[in-house]
């Protein structure tokens, strides 16, 4: 699916001639790529990072419609989370991450698209200005701004503050996250006071600028636990579609069949597009994620067997069970989705009880977010 | 055994004592010996000796102490560094070691773990490296036979190699296949398992396919030692797995006292309640006749 423009391709090569410097390169090559239309195949595959399903797009008019924008200043940390999430990349082997030259997009289940925009370092610069703004369009749309909190603050925020102006004169009602990355290795109190100041400096300055600082949300992130994938469903959830109906189905899915808590979860990046309205415990959530991960990890030692089933009934169950009487039971819903239920009572023959209301339940969920 | 740094605590700590690979990185240098007895498979203790790696501890282990260390002893683990500064020395102390060895237990076996292997990535050259121990061992112990591997705590290798190891300790080993091969048979399953409890270390597997190899199970071992640390950490405890689909029923259950059974079938026609059904009824039997 490697699609990449030439344009890009020959931007790098005229920076490279004028013999500027790396961040120069940088904004050029993708100034360049939103300007021209050309279709050369440099065979440009490396700067990307990895993966095979990344897809280039060259123009603003075909975003999708359902996005999520990660923006930020270079090396906050943007494409390092995107790929521990979408490529399953290990977190210690981002390091070698090369800074992301054009636009990337990584496909989420039921259209939601999340867009990685290379680094902005400075509003001043020419590269902030061809992010047009068209790309703030539309009621579907989020944006994630990624600030390094061991990082220059100051300059992070200032650069947000530019971005948050454009966006809402757009967009006037914008949903804007702050993922308040790299807090790993921090104290949990450590944390809060980075947050806390974060958040007023952040209100202070909105207030002061006299912008809209009724859809801001923060998050504090970290590659290292499940914390981005947790901050990552939160964003997704206003942008999955009929997400009301989803959340009643599964509300009601959890008091009639008495589970703690329930998950419709996607299986390839471990985000939950929707979950029933009991308040969300991270660390329960961390602790599906690691289960998720197990059973991964061993459903690839029986790679070998031949289907035995019917597609329809051959819908994958499992079912972990915990000393005391906690058990996790996963219903695929279909490729790529699964709910995940949580029970901690124990209640004689309700597994197969449960089991016919989880696939009523997912075929209800199959009818509201087709494939 | 084994030069200062080259893994020996690391290692042990990842099998025994539920240390995770990054975990590993905390640990200092041991001084002098540490003695830890494993209780393993039940009734099976192990006595376990981690020798410090330190030149004067070295020295006394081969001089003073030869009789207290190298008497009684059942299996010598004995760990290379791939990245060894001199190899020669490391040689020369590998020869000292094994020489005091057939002097006060003749009947040990010996494993020569060459460890650290995931700093060679290209999984040629890693067997090439392996292949150069091999035959440079080869020529040096004419009186014990050892066996090499190549380890690494940061993939599954070294619960390949400890398996091995393992497998050869348990002494009524050749009853406990006998009698998993009856239950896979019986059982109509495509695939058993027997993992040890604690460490969940591969006791026995018995399969339909001549082909399979240990190998693969050893993924399930890390998989499920990972996740069991993790659980933890949500103050839980794991107890099963039990995972259907279309392909397959895979069913991972505690089993006696002191193993875990992971029990594949293949035939659609087999429910999942019969293959469980049928676990419980062989957990006593197993429990009972063969002590496990």
């Amino acid at each position: 699916m490697h699609n990449y423009g030439g344009s890009a391709g020959s931007g790098r090569m005229v920076v490279s001639g004028n013999g500027r410097g790396g961040g120069g390169g940088r904004r050029n090559s993708t100034g360049l790529s939103y300007t021209h239309d050309g279709l050369v195949d440099t065979g440009l595959t490396t700067e990307a990072g990895s993966a095979a399903d990344i897809t280039q797009s060259k123009g603003e008019e075909d975003l999708a419609e359902r996005r999520v924008l990660f923006m930020g200043m270079p090396r906050s940390g943007k494409t390092s989370m995107l790929t521990v999430i979408f490529d399953g990349m290990l977190p210690y082997d981002t390091l070698g991450i090369l800074p992301t030259v054009q636009r990337i997009s990584y496909p989420m289940v039921a259209g939601i698209m999340v867009y990685d925009f290379p680094g902005v370092d400075d509003y001043s610069e020419t590269q902030f200005n061809n992010i047009s703004d068209s790309v703030y369009e539309g009621e579907h749309t989020s944006l994630v701004y990624v600030v390094d909190s061991q990082g220059d603050l100051q300059a992070s925020l200032s650069t947000m503050y530019s971005i948050i102006r454009t966006a809402q004169s757009v967009n006037a009602d914008i949903p804007i996250n702050i993922f308040i990355n790299k807090v790993d290795g921090l104290s949990d109190e450590l944390k809060q006071d980075i947050q806390q100041d974060i958040q007023s400096r952040v209100m202070k300055t909105m207030t002061y600028e006299s912008l809209n600082s009724s859809f801001v949300q923060f998050f504090l992130t970290t590659i290292y636990d499940e914390s981005v994938r947790e901050a990552l469903s939160r964003v997704v959830r206003r942008l999955v579609p009929r997400y009301s109906s989803l959340e009643t189905i599964l509300n009601s899915f959890c008091s009639k069949s008495s589970l703690d808590k329930v998950f419709l979860i996607d299986m390839n990046t471990k985000v939950y597009l929707a979950t029933d309205s009991t308040p969300t415990d991270s660390l329960l959530y961390m602790f599906t994620c690691h289960t998720l991960e197990a059973i991964e990890e061993i459903m690839t030692m029986c790679n070998g067997y031949a289907p035995m089933g019917e597609e329809e009934t051959g819908l994958q169950k499992t079912v972990v069970a915990m000393e005391g009487n906690t058990k996790i039971y996963i219903y695929q819903v279909n490729s790529y989705l699964a709910l995940l239920c949580l029970v901690s009572l124990h209640i004689p023959r309700h597994d197969s009880l449960l089991e016919f209301n989880g696939s009523k339940i997912a075929k209800a969920v199959r009818k509201i977010l087709p494939s | 055994m084994g030069r200062s740094g080259a893994g020996k605590t690391s290692m042990r700590s990842l099998i025994f004592s539920n240390y995770s690979a990054h975990d590993t990185r905390r640990l200092g240098a041991t001084i002098d010996v540490e003695h830890s007895t494993v209780q393993f498979m039940g009734e099976l203790s192990l006595n376990i000796w981690d020798c410090g790696g330190q030149h004067k501890y070295l020295e006394n282990y081969l001089n003073e102490q030869r009789e207290n260390i190298f008497g009684n002893v059942e299996v010598l683990i004995y760990v290379f560094d791939l990245e060894t500064a001199s190899r020669e020395s490391e040689y020369q102390l590998y020869d000292d070691c094994l020489q005091k060895l057939g002097i006060y237990s003749k009947d040990a076996k010996v494993y020569t773990l060459v460890h650290k292997m995931d700093k060679v990535p290209d999984p040629e050259q890693k067997e090439a490296r392996l292949e150069l121990y091999r035959q440079a061992l080869a020529k040096r112990s004419d009186l014990f036979k050892p066996e090499v591997f190549g380890t690494s705590i940061w993939d599954h290798s070294l619960y390949h190699a400890w398996s091995q190891i393992v497998h050869r300790l348990v002494p009524n080993m050749s009853t406990i296949e006998r009698h998993l091969e009856k239950f896979r048979t019986l059982t109509d399953a495509s695939e058993v398992v027997l993992f040890e409890r604690a460490t969940f270390l591969v006791v026995c597997y018995m399969t339909a396919d001549m082909s399979i190899t240990q190998s693969k199970y050893m993924t399930v071992s890390q998989a499920i030692k990972t996740y069991r640390n993790k659980c933890s950490a949500a103050q839980l405890t794991f107890q099963s797995f039990e995972i259907r689909n279309k392909n397959y029923s895979l069913l991972i259950e505690p089993f006696t006292k002191s193993t875990y059974i992971l029990v594949i079938t293949s035939d659609p026609e087999i429910e999942p309640a019969v293959t469980k059904a049928n676990v419980k009824a062989a957990q006593l039997h197993f429990q009972d006749k063969l002590m496990i």
